[in-house]
């Protein structure tokens, strides 16, 4: 027999995390997928379960000038609804899932279940988001794309929650994002795209790219971005990013297809908008 | 353990555990079966339910999401004059054909008049992108939405 728990603070929450070897509950919609059984039964998990959905600690959205912060309670649909962010934030949380499982799935969820094909990692890492990761010992920040390691695979610890996302705010005067998928709502992303751009008087002053489903994780490299920023050389650009693909063929779809699709569409934005 | 929650307006305490879903307890402790179970996985939207007013798949909510919070189902939405509206442009356009799916539909079709305030296409079909309709190829359903909307809305 599996134990529950559901703390009312995260406190508490943190003390049965370090005591006791169990499965986070945040929405579930990744965890009643992987662990479904059959109609009608009481789903069945191998791992005692620590619910965290309702800790209110977890559950805001703050906007200051330096940077947003995300609880990792929040859900997706909260994000979408929430006009004080920035849309090349609400977009991608806006075409995922759909509008019920949007109104259950975490943004704690959708990182620390790290699938490939994840929606919020290429926006996050784009981003250059720290995530916040809380112990009865005490709390540390990291970069998510560092934090996730590849498919299904981060640096959590086992008496670790994800607490929040924190996203340091930059003057993006532009942005680009691309999910193809092959239904047009509903699906796990084939390949996503995500491009940010500051210009001061026409001229490109930064830049941030990520491209989502190819590898195991995300790809954003700093240096590739920093070369073009001194260059201006699209084909260059294009060229090193696709040194860092190393796709294997998968039921999705093929791996030319998402490496050259993905490419193809920084290109032509680069060209009418760098 | 006990579960205290309101179901369809009536203060109610479910004899369940935390990781119960809800799908479970409103069919079998309360026969409130007009919630139904197609996909168990957040695709079809048959299990579709409002939790303090926000549309969910009760397939996916464990019974420690609803702790003290307001459950409708399909059987308490049916008692408001806008299910009326729903239900006769249904009938009206032979959207229906096994039946199964309609619950869900009309409680996302519901979702759709509370959240959104401009009725294009391709809102319609995002709000409708949880939904799955093995019978009616869907054009007859989104007629029938598009009569509701005229006559809710405009
Ligand atoms: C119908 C359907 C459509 C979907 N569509 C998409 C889509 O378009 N794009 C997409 O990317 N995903 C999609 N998903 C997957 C899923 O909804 C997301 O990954 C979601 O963000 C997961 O969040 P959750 O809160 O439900 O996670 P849960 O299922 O609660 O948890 C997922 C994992 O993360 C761990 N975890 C969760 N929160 C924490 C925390 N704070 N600290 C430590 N560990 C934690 C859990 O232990 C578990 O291992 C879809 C799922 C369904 C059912
Ligand atoms: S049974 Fe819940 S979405 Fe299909
Ligand atoms: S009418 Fe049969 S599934 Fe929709």
């Amino acid at each position: 027999m599996i134990q529950s728990y559901r703390p009312e603070t995260l406190k508490e929450a943190l003390q049965i995390r370090n005591q006791i070897d169990c499965t986070v509950f945040a929405g579930g919609t990744d965890l009643y997928i992987r662990k479904r059984q059959w109609q009608g039964a009481e789903r069945r998990f191998d791992n005692d379960l620590l619910f965290i959905h309702q800790l209110s600690e977890l559950r805001k959205i703050e906007v200051s000038d330096e940077e947003i912060i995300l609880g990792a309670c929040v859900t997706q649909s909260e994000i979408e609804g929430d006009a004080y962010l920035p849309e090349f934030l609400r977009m991608p949380y806006r075409l995922m899932g759909n509008p019920a499982i949007r109104n259950t799935a975490t943004v704690g969820g959708n990182i620390v279940n790290a699938a490939q094909v994840a929606d919020s990692l290429p926006v996050l890492f784009a981003l250059d988001s720290q995530v916040v990761l809380q112990s009865i010992h005490g709390e540390r920040k990291m970069p998510t794309m560092d934090f996730v390691i590849g498919k299904y695979k981060t640096g959590i610890q086992t008496n670790e929650i994800l607490t929040h996302v924190m996203i340091p705010k930059k003057n993006w005067t532009d942005f680009y994002y691309r999910k193809i998928g092959s239904r047009k709502q509903n699906i796990l992303s084939k390949l996503s795209v995500i491009v940010l751009l500051e210009k001061k008087n026409d001229d490109l002053t930064n830049l941030a790219i990520s491209i989502g489903c190819v590898n195991e994780k995300p790809i954003r490299d700093h240096e590739i971005e920093q070369g073009f920023l001194e260059s201006g050389a699209i084909n260059q650009l294009i060229d090193q990013l696709y040194d860092k693909m190393e796709g294997q063929n998968d039921k999705r779809s093929s791996k030319a297809y998402r490496e050259i699709t993905s490419l193809k569409l920084i290109k032509d934005y680069l060209e009418k908008n760098s | 353990m006990k579960i205290p929650f309101q179901l369809n307006g009536e203060p109610v305490v479910a004899e369940t555990t935390y990781s119960m879903r809800l799908l479970d307890v409103v069919r079998n402790e309360f026969g409130l079966t007009g919630t139904k179970e197609g996909c168990s996985e957040g695709e079809c939207g048959a299990c579709l339910v409002f939790l303090d007013n926000k549309l969910v798949n009760s397939c996916m909510v464990p019974m420690s999401h609803v702790v003290g919070k307001k459950v409708e189902t399909i059987e308490g939405f049916a008692k408001s004059e806008r299910y009326q509206v729903i239900e006769q442009a249904f009938q009206n356009h032979g959207a229906v054909q096994c039946g199964f799916c309609i619950p869900g539909m009309i409680m996302a079709v519901e979702n759709l008049l509370r959240t959104q305030t401009v009725f294009t296409e391709e809102i319609i079909k995002e709000s409708m992108s949880g939904n799955i309709c093995r019978c009616t190829g869907y054009q007859l359903i989104y007629d029938a939405i598009k009569t509701v909307i005229q006559e809710v809305v405009e």
